[in-house]
């Protein structure tokens, strides 16, 4: 198949300028439901039971609307309705981010449960105060056990990331998608498509995995039993 | 007579139906050891852990250096937890750290210390308790007794006037009581006030300056240990402590 090889190749610099545009969207909305996730696993372990009414309520939104509605909610919703001219990649960006935050808070909400209470006991025993216990006692080793859930998070964003191409957002999709229809070699194309998501998958796992035990706490296997 | 340096009174909690702690009252000189034994359930843990309210008491008050403890005020509240050790029966050392951040952590994020100041104290708490060799290790690298050491280190190292005792020996294999005993004994020696649970009832007798027996949330009778092992008024007393001495051994 030399003519798909060749079509593949043409097409290649272009798909991986896409690429680019993928890592970014998907690292700025991990970035944004990281910052986001956090307090709301904190308010939702630790807050006042009217606060964790409306953070369970939050992240059931968030988990309950599929990616595209909510995409098309918030591009011709709010964006429209105050006349704010966002561009469709900051749109993507901040609806994956809020959707990664509302599960990211319950990587989070698992981890700090997953610790003994004991820790949390201790700290408030020194004198510390609840914030100040979280902050330097619970969540330095309620992120460390989050790593793998967020490798899971990062390649579920990574292919969802994926459907922002149905707002015009120039990454790997819509431009395999543009490719295609001009020079009919659909199956080519979304082939390669498909294994540039395939390496970003893995170096991102691989990324994690590498930093996993980077922080790992002496005396800890992170390898299984 | 010096006034009591830590005063309970009638501290009760109710878990639901159930009354865990039904109005203790206690008077703690300066350097006294007092044991707490009784069997499980007895609310021991819960009179400990009302002291430096990590569980609040339904009733009662408490002072410390004849000041009231005006605990629903926070800042109170955490300038008095730095004044009261605790010591639990599973250690509680905080996993991330190694030995020696683990008894810095307090003083740089609770007293705000210099961590170089406060590093050298932690080196100083460390060799006190016998671990000047093993301050870079963590937690899952020492042994149980190893463990219980840098907790009552980390704990002497925010100056307390009083160290609460919860079972500090239960968790440990009995081989590693001894140097644990040890440390506690040295701090007695040394006029730490102390209020511990246990049912190491030799090691309570030799040095206790009064033991209490409770039972269901209640203090049923104090004394010498002399009058609660072997003059006990109280029948339940009597049988619980010729029991636990079945257990533990000779006195």
């Amino acid at each position: 198949m030399p003519e798909s090889l060749i079509a593949i190749g043409d097409a290649l610099p272009y798909l991986l300028r896409g690429s680019l545009v993928t890592l970014i969207v998907v690292v700025g909305a991990m970035g944004l439901g990281l910052v986001l996730g956090v307090p709301l696993a904190v308010g939702q372990v630790y807050g006042h039971p009217a606060l964790r009414r409306l953070i369970a309520v939050y992240v059931w939104f968030f988990r309950g609307i599929p990616l595209l509605v909510l995409l098309f909610l918030f591009y011709f919703g709010p964006c429209t309705a105050f006349d704010i001219n966002l561009a469709a990649f900051t749109v993507a960006i901040i609806v994956l981010g809020l959707i990664s935050s509302a599960y990211q808070s319950q990587i989070f909400r698992g981890a700090i449960l997953s610790l003994p209470e004991g820790q949390f006991k201790a700290a408030r025993a020194l004198g510390m105060s609840d914030l100040k216990a979280i902050s330097v006692i619970i969540l330095p080793q309620a992120l460390r056990l989050s790593i793998p859930g967020w490798s899971n998070e990062y390649s579920i964003l990574l292919k969802d990331s994926a459907v922002t191409y149905a707002l015009g957002v120039a990454e790997i999709m819509a431009r395999a998608h543009f490719v295609a229809t001009r020079t009919y070699q659909q199956l080519p194309l979304y082939f390669a498509a498909g294994v540039i998501f395939l390496v970003l998958t893995w170096m991102g796992t691989k990324g994690l995995r590498l930093l996993e035990e980077k922080v790992r706490i002496p005396g800890y296997s992170t390898h299984g039993l | 007579m010096a006034a009591p340096i830590l005063r309970i009174e009638n501290i009760s909690k109710r878990y639901g139906k159930k009354d865990v702690l039904q109005g203790a009252s206690l008077e703690v000189n300066k350097g006294d050891l007092k044991i707490l034994i009784g069997p499980s359930g007895a609310g021991k843990s819960t009179l400990l852990q009302c002291i430096n309210f990590l569980v609040k008491p339904d009733e009662g008050r408490i002072w410390l250096d004849e000041q009231e403890v005006h605990y629903a005020h926070k800042r109170d509240l955490y300038a008095y937890r730095q004044k009261v050790g605790m010591i639990f029966q599973d250690f509680n050392l905080f996993d991330h750290l190694n030995a020696l951040e683990n008894v810095r952590i307090g003083m740089v994020k609770v007293k705000g210390m210099g961590k170089a100041e406060a590093g050298e104290r932690a080196v100083m708490e460390l060799e006190r308790v016998g671990l000047g060799d093993h301050m870079q290790k963590y937690p899952a690298q020492l042994s149980g007794g190893q463990k219980q050491r840098v907790s009552i280190a980390r704990a002497l190292a925010m100056d307390p006037k009083v160290m609460l005792l919860d079972e500090p020996t239960s968790a440990l294999d009995p081989e590693l009581v001894g140097e644990v005993h040890a440390v506690i004994r040295d701090l007695g020696n040394n006029g730490m006030t102390m209020i511990m649970a246990t049912h190491q009832i030799g090691f309570a007798s030799s040095l206790a300056s009064e033991i209490i027996f409770m039972e269901d949330g209640r203090i049923l009778e104090r004394g010498t240990p002399d009058k609660i092992f072997n003059h006990a008024e109280n029948a339940r007393t009597r049988e619980f402590c010729s029991k636990i001495t079945e257990l533990y051994g000779e006195r």
